[in-house]
């Protein structure tokens, strides 16, 4: 029997003996005998790929049989992780495989999906582009790939001329951007990974890595089991598993971050115990204008900020934060020691924050003042939720304000080099930056008579319908808008295909080519391994056909200044692929044609990528990637410091080559604290934070398809102080109804459960598409960011019992 | 007359037992003296300078902060845990049904070979330490065994291993639709010849520990090495470079064939 008919008669086999076994017993088993034409681990190959899932960005191998994935192993090479994953990676393989998966496209006729051809489907959207091009809008994510995102950024911005492109991300790592921006001039962080195995002191601020980056955190806990002393603070709103790891656990109110951190700093300059040359050296204070506030802030002398910071003092900020004032000064003392290193860990908790840019900016300035920066260990490091939040979103910039590599829209030179670098007309980029994620679906939910003017919305990546806040204004119903059109692209049903009016299936994870960048600024590539099912296609295919197809259609901003189809990819006798047509995308390598286009845009922020092939080989490359005199690339680990950067003046021992105050300095802020946008009161007695859990990520349409994570965690819930319950009248497991006053959400009740919230605060992971969590939060955003702040809000629980009569009282009256 | 004599005989046998009942609950241990007062243990924990007969329940919440173990009286009494005792040269001899019996169990725990094992019962939020007691070096407590641990000790179980269902949670239903297939188990490593040692047929990046599975008191029946005082498993069986992610390249380098000139 040749190898093509033995394959093929194996994997119909194993497709044929797996609905057996998972009829049978839940799990997908591994069945022993060899006999029966599944797996046997012949003619199995290894491959690296980056996880498909968090921000971290481990490697595993991924062992494929047959045209399938039938094993995961952590990848030893990889830096990151070194050989060890978490409970989601060891299972990312069967992602692939959940029966329900998308494999046509589906169009909406009449209420009801039918079956159409690709060729049809990619019709019905350039034609609904071509007719109204400005009230189109492209939805994505940090899971886009960098190629993925690339060419939707360049088919927007340079072919449409249209800024109404944003991610999921906007949702998610907003804040750190715009603390970042604020702080050094560029995003993203200086340190790496490696200040987790150098630090003395780790804080996670809001953050509960145990779970969320659970290979990051074993990789300080680990260091004890080896005898290491790090001790860890836990500051947050609630006890998590970090908290069962942490030497102290401090617990705030919320926006007690704010308060915090401004009385470490009121201390440190109080006790005249910062670090005076660091400051006198690299650092310029700098506080909001009076008037309209902005990102750059104004410069403030140093006596002004003594004198602005001076009422935080620690009995304040115990009145504002719940933290006791012996502990403000524990803190305080720690940042005062410089023989130490510290590091600081945070994500959403700080990022979904009413008060997002001003918290990042406050840690940033912390680990400023009191020096401890730029040493290895000594690091304000901000994570990520998503594979490539950083690599797509920040890095390319599928912002609706931003462009490749750090530009913006708003600047002339930006938009002129962007302009030069794709080859297209001047004047093609408009200036006006587009419309971010809560505008865009507001405007999208609007009706076209009451001014909503994006009619056409292309969702790819992500799934809104149940991450936005406040679903019930910004996503819920489709009433009112039959002139509206949804599309997305997806791999399984979702909360976002209930309302679409086309669903494309997409190919995901190892049945693309594809690069992601991570937390530590980290490029990782890899290969197509499988294919997709049915006819799900590339995400980055569908934005080159959909383009082409305006190219036949004669749409002027998808020909280049040379008449080109600004997506033409040609082989080595200069003659044209035809890479949007399916069967001929995969002759060439798009991915590897589409990162060499985009490095060119990274050096002048200094975030330089190496060529695509010296990804092939490495487990990824931490950025800036500089060639040497001998023709290799070296990656940095830690940025702004003379030691390791190779962008740092010569003679200086730290530089912010990118300082907003154009002088080599970091800027350390001064805000004021503000309470939270609503708070608990007599009718909403609650605080209501979301997240998530270890088994499911993001919401969960890939983990909750994957048995063993299913099985450990397979419903959401809210977590209750015991006491409030026993108040209530709750029981353990009993549906409760959680209301605000923008939605409700049924919810069975955990008391003493994975987490456990002080009295008067809920938490509800929001990885359960059955119970959307997000009809009860709120849409108030940061101002700088627009990220909204899914972490604090009033909520009020409810008997299911009394939330009845109380719903048919309202009836009848 | 009779009536009265059974009426004051049985209203004895009631003041008896009910004087016996206090002196029986009595037995020195003060009692608490209302519903919200102090548990007793913390009284005398307070008066004893912690050399208390008892301890204080606390909720499973609150197990991972509280200072817990034995107390001083009882850790004056030298006691040890009943162990399984061990010959490590009584003969063994696997059997068939055993080995397919193990791997079956085994498989039924992961979503394929390689796969970290997941936990096959619930757990409350313990720490670490919790799962460490058991599985540090395995036991077995009437028909319930606790697998060994087959790597070093790492701080975050839970990181790679999925528990069952939280309490509260145990009845919903967690099934999944998947067309998932993971790799099988390997049957047996593969031999040269008949009687030679068998090469070890899966990796062993985080099964350092040979005798987890292959041996010891705790390992699975029908697995067992034949020769468990044999303490250095590589010098016979030869481990998978490939499988192990030792090596990068898919041909062994060797220098070319010799050049031999023909006539």
């Amino acid at each position: 029997m040749d190898a093509k008919r033995r394959s093929f008669l194996k994997s119909t086999a194993m497709a044929a003996a797996c609905s057996m076994v998972t009829s049978e017993a839940g799990f997908s088993l591994p069945v022993l005998s060899a006999d029966d034409g599944l797996p046997d681990g012949d003619g199995l190959t290894w491959n690296k790929a980056p996880c498909r899932f968090c921000g971290t960005g481990c490697h595993v191998q991924v062992g494929v049989e047959d045209g399938r994935v039938v094993a995961i192993a952590g990848d030893k090479a990889a830096d990151v992780n070194k050989g060890l994953l978490c409970v989601k990676g060891y299972h990312v393989g069967g992602i692939l495989y959940g029966k329900d998966r998308l494999t046509k496209p589906l169009l909406r006729k009449d209420g009801k999906l039918t079956e159409i051809e690709w060729d049809d489907a990619i019709d019905i959207v350039a034609k609904r582009i071509m007719d109204a091009p400005d009230k189109f809008a492209f939805y994505g994510s940090g899971q886009w790939t960098i190629p993925e995102g690339f060419a939707a950024q360049k088919f927007m911005k340079g072919g449409l001329g249209n800024n109404h492109i944003d991610p999921n991300a906007r949702l998610c790592m907003a804040s750190a951007v715009t603390g970042f921006l604020a702080t050094y001039g560029v995003d993203e962080p200086a340190g790496c990974y490696a200040d987790l195995d150098e630090c003395d002191v780790l804080i996670t601020w809001g953050n509960n890595p145990a779970e969320m980056h659970p290979v990051l955190f074993s990789r300080v806990t680990d260091r004890r089991s080896r005898g290491e002393t790090v001790r860890i603070i836990d500051i947050g709103t609630r006890r998590t598993r970090t908290t069962d790891a942490a030497n102290d656990y401090l617990e705030m109110q919320p926006h007690g971050d704010v308060a915090i951190s401004l009385g470490i700093m009121h201390l440190l300059i109080q006790n005249e115990n910062y670090d005076k040359s660091f400051v006198e050296n690299f650092c310029n204070f700098r506080g909001a204008e009076a008037d309209t506030p902005t990102l750059q802030g104004e410069a403030i002398s140093e006596e002004d900020f003594r004198k602005r910071i001076a009422k935080y003092t620690p009995e304040h900020v115990e009145e504002l934060s719940g933290v006791p004032a012996d502990k403000i000064r524990m803190l305080a003392e720690l940042f005062a020691n410089r023989e130490i290193r510290i590091t600081s860990l945070w994500c959403m908790g700080m990022n979904q924050h009413t008060m997002g840019t001003a918290i990042n900016s406050l840690v940033h300035g912390v680990h400023l003042l009191s020096g401890h920066f730029g040493r290895p260990g000594d690091a304000p490091t901000s994570l990520t939720g998503q594979p490539s939040a950083c690599g797509t979103v920040r890095e390319v910039g599928t912002l609706a304000h931003a462009l490749p590599g750090g530009r913006v829209v708003a600047k002339p030179e930006h938009r002129a080099q962007c302009e030069e670098m794709w080859n297209v007309r001047e004047g093609s980029i408009n200036p006006e930056p587009g419309y971010h994620t809560v505008k865009m679906f507001e405007q999208f939910t609007k009706p076209t008579s009451e001014g909503g003017d994006i009619n056409t919305l292309f969702v790819q990546v992500t799934n809104p319908g149940q991450t936005l806040p406040n679903l019930n204004a910004l996503f819920n119903s489709k009433d009112g808008l039959e002139d509206k059109f949804l599309i997305v692209s997806e791999v399984y049903p979702t909360a976002t295909t209930r309302l679409a009016d086309l669903i494309l299936p997409a190919a995901l994870w190892v049945e693309k080519n594809g690069m992601f960048g991570n937390s530590e600024r980290r490029t990782q590539q890899w290969f197509k391994m499988v294919d997709p099912p049915g006819e799900a296609r590339d995400d980055c295919w569908m934005t080159i056909a959909i383009a082409h197809r305006l190219f036949e259609l004669g749409h002027e901003g998808m020909k280049n200044k040379d008449g080109e189809f600004i997506f033409a990819v040609k082989d080595e006798n200069g003659k044209e692929i035809p890479v949007w047509e399916f069967e001929h995308y995969y002759d060439t390598n798009v991915d590897k044609h589409l990162f060499e286009e985009y490095r060119a845009f990274t050096t002048m922020k200094h975030k330089n990528l190496a060529p695509y092939d010296e990804y092939v080989a490495a487990r990824g490359l931490r950025w800036p990637v500089v060639e040497q005199s001998d023709g290799s690339w070296r990656e940095t680990k830690f940025r702004f410091a003379a030691f390791d950067d190779p962008f740092v003046a010569e003679g200086q021992e730290f530089e912010f080559y990118h300082s907003s105050s154009n002088d080599g300095r970091a800027q350390i802020w001064f805000h004021e604290y503000a309470p939270p946008p609503e708070m608990p009161d007599d009718e909403y007695p609650f605080w209501l934070c979301t997240g998530r859990v270890l088994e499911h990520w993001h919401t969960g349409t890939m983990t909750r398809r994957v048995s063993q994570l299913s099985r450990a965690m397979p419903t959401s819930y809210v977590e209750m102080h015991a006491e409030d319950a026993q108040a209530a009248n709750i029981r353990q497991g009993e549906t409760v109804v959680i209301e605000s006053r923008r939605g409700v959400c049924e919810l069975p009740v955990w008391i003493d459960g994975r987490g456990r919230p002080p009295r008067g605060t809920i938490f509800v992971p929001f990885f359960d598409e059955t119970k959307l969590i997000n009809n009860c939060t709120l849409e108030a955003h940061d101002p700088f960011s627009k990220q909204p702040d899914y972490k604090k809000c009033a909520v009020r629980v409810v008997k299911k019992s009394t939330a009845k009569a109380n719903a048919t009282e309202m009836v009848h009256s | 007359m009779n009536k009265r004599i059974t009426t004051v005989f049985l209203s004895l046998v009631i003041a008896i037992a009910a004087v016996g009942y206090f002196v029986g609950i009595g037995d020195g241990v003060p009692v608490p003296d209302g519903f919200h007062d102090s548990p007793l243990a913390d009284r005398e924990l307070n008066q004893t300078g912690g050399d208390a007969k008892l301890i204080e329940a606390v909720s499973y919440a609150e197990i991972a902060g509280t200072q817990m173990g034995p107390t001083q009286s009882w850790q004056m009494v030298p006691k040890t845990l009943p162990t399984r005792s061990y010959d490590l040269f009584a003969e063994i001899k696997p059997s068939e049904e055993e080995k397919l019996a193990s791997s079956q169990t085994r498989s039924s725990r992961r979503a394929y070979n390689g796969a970290p094992p997941v936990i096959p019962h619930a757990i409350e939020n313990t720490t670490d330490a919790a799962c460490y007691a058991c599985h540090s070096n395995g036991m077995k407590m009437g028909n319930l065994k606790a697998s060994v641990m087959s790597h070093q000790f790492l701080a975050n179980c839970t990181q790679c291993h999925a528990p069952m269902a939280p309490a509260p949670f145990r009845d919903v239903d967690a099934s999944v639709n998947t067309t998932f297939v993971g790799l099988p188990a390997p049957k047996a490593g593969k031999r040269a010849y008949p009687g030679a040692p068998p090469t070890i047929p899966h990796s062993q990046w985080m099964r350092e520990n040979c005798l987890a599975c292959h041996g010891g008191g705790n390992g699975w029946a029908g697995m067992e090495s034949t020769h468990p005082w044999r303490t250095n498993c590589t010098q016979c069986h030869a481990p998978s470079a490939s499988l192990d992610q030792a090596v990068a390249s898919d041909t062994i380098p060797m220098l070319p064939p010799l050049e031999v000139v023909g006539e």
